[in-house]
């Protein structure tokens, strides 16, 4: 075949208008499964890591459950995910618990941070007014701690993002299978449209949770973090 | 950009409304890694009850078509295939024993071996041979105790080989496999290719090549081309079926002592759909079809027209009437 | 396999004298680990670190040396792995490395810069007054009391090199990442799990050699800061 006469795809081109058009399809399903995978491990990483900030913190054991994140942290992700196929088989979950421990690395520790910065002076006058140790983790220290938390969570939620591509070694990356398909098969457009769709995927990420933040936390200062 | 955000936006509260929904529940909330778009299509014939299966798929280009072909026609005969992709052999065996994977476009002669090798060790005697039916019975024996099995094997056949530079070639007088003997050489291959028979150790024992290297990078994929044609290897492990061959300036040595074996692309079943004869006569149908130059034409079209597996494999079932 | 064999496997798979030898055993292959990931770093902080100093001294840029850490969160390495391995680069130790460059000067260059930042201003106000020439500031004053979050920044970027090197073995990088996917590729899960343990002790270790350092250089004992991931 002429090699001018093919299309972008024959030509194997980095930017290809062809590609968009017959890859649709597979690029919106590679989307969704990317926000299914990050939206989940980082929602279940939200709810753990809460009442395990609050449980150490309790019983003196923060410095441990830093410690473990920081051993965490220092495993690869591949190799992560392959630790629980014995347990979890080639399956979404096993790509989700990998994700899950790894956001629960930032967000135990924005969440101690946030927990620790509350002034005792606060805490010595919420109890003066009477306030019980659970009200006043509730009322209190929870919402003292929010923006901490909020901060963590986008830092989470963006990490995320681009960890879950790595998934795509056992097919379930999202957007990583279609980077995956292309590295073996060399496929530039494949490989550069699902890196891009990627990093937008993680800013939109970003910004909507930045307005959350706003919303929930109007006392705080705006611009910048 | 707004249309983008705004899209986005709503997938983000379908996946926040499928997440809290199917957080506590079984295995398989998070949609597959393949398209199941046409899903729609799969209650209409009666039969099969549109009883889910699932495809497992090694990632590359003749397999992905083959489990394409078996999702289409599996679609026909009322069943709902999804396709799941798998890494190799070694990941996707033990989900048929198990029932993960249901069903497996395979190799007869290495999947004999590869049950041959489990079973029996090592150094175990090969029973795969070069004729597809005595290769398929001898499968068939070693997958029964195990819950797989062997549906028939098509007439298309992808030998394992190994192809080398023009220029290679020429300089050291190369045409067979034979004329690598004592040769130090680098191989891009699989993973797994130092525990294959047809692979590393083959080529040490029956043709006395000292591989000094494997280079990881796959089956026939373009990386292993590009691996020998930039030097980085000398041989790179193919399948006879590659029609991309010839304009990269590669060429295949003649395996002249029958290292590779009757390598037909054959479906394998896994634990839950032995028995099942609408599964087995929706695939069987696609065995005296399936030629070796079909195939090879369907490979050129995924590799170097970049068509999508999908589509060329439905392209080439309505061209045989078979849709 | 049954997952509660796992641990003894590994063992044995460690302790195994075949694993020790030759151009694919642990001490080539972390040597290969260790090239890859400290000519990464060394590119790093040669690249970052002047960068970081010089803006932090004349206190512009902060928008940018901030925002690059959320920016290279955002970016998966991976996908730049494989985009300089199927691009100009091609498959090997010059993509990996790259790639590794690309994502560890973001933690360096953001830590630098604040910690020039955070100088106590009355400090540097006194140091001009001695008349102290700007880079006698930055060289005498700034730079010593920035040095232990500095380090942070580089801890930080050496232990997450370390980890992510591994997935240079995607793309004929070599490394410890070698045995993880060979593992994978051959479900030989005492393999694939040394691999890990191997990355994550050498991640560790290094960790380690960067608390002492960074204790040691503390000229305020203001060691232990372990901020570096919400900056």
């Amino acid at each position: 075949m002429d090699p001018l006469a093919a299309g972008c795809l024959a030509r194997n081109q980095w930017l290809c208008g062809e590609y968009l058009s017959s890859r649709r399809t597979d690029l919106v399903d590679a989307l969704v499964q990317h926000l299914e995978l990050t939206v989940v491990s980082v929602l279940i990483g939200l709810i753990v890591s809460v009442p395990l900030a609050v449980t150490a913190r309790r019983a003196h054991l923060s410095q441990l459950l830093l410690g473990a994140s920081t051993v965490i942290y220092t495993v690869p992700s591949i190799a992560l995910f392959s630790l629980f196929i014995p347990y979890t088989g080639i399956s979404a979950e096993t790509v989700v618990v990998g994700l899950v421990l790894y956001s629960l690395t930032v967000l135990v520790r924005n969440v101690l941070a946030g927990l620790d910065a509350v002034s005792s002076e606060v805490k010595e006058a919420a109890r003066g007014m009477g306030l019980g140790p659970t009200r006043l983790l509730l009322t209190v220290e929870l919402p003292l701690a929010l923006p901490a938390t909020m901060a963590g969570l986008r830092i989470a939620t963006v990490s995320t993002v681009a960890l879950t591509t790595v998934g795509g070694i056992i097919g379930y990356g999202g957007l990583g299978n279609l980077i995956f398909d292309g590295l073996s098969t060399q496929f530039k457009a494949q490989v550069l449209t699902a890196s891009l769709l990627c990093v937008v995927l993680a800013i939109l990420a970003d910004v909507t949770l930045q307005g959350a933040q706003r919303a929930l936390t109007p006392w705080q200062p705006r611009g910048g973090r | 950009m707004r249309s983008t955000r705004a899209s986005t936006g709503v997938a983000l509260v379908v996946a926040l409304c499928t997440a809290l929904t199917g957080c506590g529940g079984s295995s398989n909330n998070l949609s597959g890694s393949t398209s199941s778009g046409s899903s729609s299509a799969a209650s209409s014939s009666g039969g099969a009850g549109g009883r889910s299966l699932v495809i497992g798929s090694a990632g590359f280009t003749e397999i992905q078509l083959m489990a394409e072909m078996y999702k289409l026609l599996l679609e026909k005969a009322g069943f709902q295939p999804t396709i799941k992709v798998v890494q190799n052999r070694e990941v996707y065996e033990p989900a048929l024993e198990k029932g993960d994977i249901d069903v497996v476009p395979d190799y007869a002669a290495t999947m004999t071996e590869f049950l041959n090798i489990k079973a029996h060790g090592q150094s175990a005697a090969p029973v795969a041979t070069s004729d597809k039916d005595t290769t398929v019975a001898a499968l068939n024996k070693l997958g029964e105790p195990l819950g797989i099995k062997a549906l028939d094997a098509a007439e298309a056949v992808d030998q394992n080989a190994f192809a080398v530079t023009k220029a290679y070639a020429t300089k050291n007088r190369l045409t067979r496999m034979s004329d690598l003997h004592g040769r130090s050489v680098v191989i891009a291959a699989t993973e797994e290719c130092p525990d294959r028979p047809f692979c590393q150790p083959g080529l040490e024992k029956t043709y006395g090549i000292k591989v000094t290297k494997v280079l990881p990078l796959g089956f026939g994929t373009a990386q292993v081309k590009s691996a020998v044609t930039s030097g980085k290897a000398q041989l790179g492990l193919v399948g006879t079926t590659d029609a991309t061959l010839p304009d990269l300036g590669l060429v295949l040595l003649q395996d002249d002592k029958h290292l590779q074996l009757a390598d037909n692309l054959v479906p394998v079943v896994g634990k839950d759909f032995l028995g099942d004869t609408t599964l087995a006569s929706a695939l069987d149908a696609l065995a005296p079809t399936l030629t070796t130059e079909d195939l090879t034409q369907l490979n050129k079209k995924v590799d170097a027209e970049r068509q999508k597996p999908a589509d060329v494999a439905k392209e080439y079932l309505t061209s045989k009437g078979m849709l | 396999m049954p997952p509660m064999s796992a641990f003894g496997d590994v063992a044995a798979w460690l302790t195994d004298g075949a694993h020790w030898r030759g151009a694919d055993g642990i001490p080539t292959r972390t040597a290969e680990h260790l090239v890859l990931s400290g000519s990464a770093l060394a590119i790093v902080c040669v690249l970052a670190l002047p960068l970081a100093l010089w803006l932090g001294h004349i206190g512009k840029g902060g928008a940018l040396a901030i925002n690059l850490t959320n920016i290279g969160r955002a970016v998966p390495v991976f996908a730049v792995l494989v985009l300089l391995a199927i691009g100009p680069l091609g498959l090997g130790a010059r993509s990996t490395v790259l790639a590794l460059v690309l994502f560890g000067i973001p933690p360096v260059l953001t830590n630098a810069y604040v910690a020039v930042r955070e100088v106590d201003a009355d400090t540097v106000q006194a140091a001009r007054g001695m008349g102290m020439s700007g880079w006698q500031v930055l060289r005498h004053v700034e730079l010593p009391l920035a040095l232990p979050l500095i380090l942070t920044g580089v801890r930080l970027a050496a232990v997450q090199i370390i980890a992510t090197a591994t997935l240079g073995a995607f793309v004929l990088g070599g490394g410890l990442g070698r045995f993880i996917n060979a593992g994978f590729g051959r479900q030989d899960q005492a393999e694939l799990v040394s691999g890990a343990v191997l990355v994550a002790g050498l991640a560790l270790l290094v960790e380690g050699i960067f608390e002492v350092l960074q204790r040691r250089l503390d000229p305020v004992r203001r060691a232990g800061r372990l901020s570096g991931l919400r900056v």
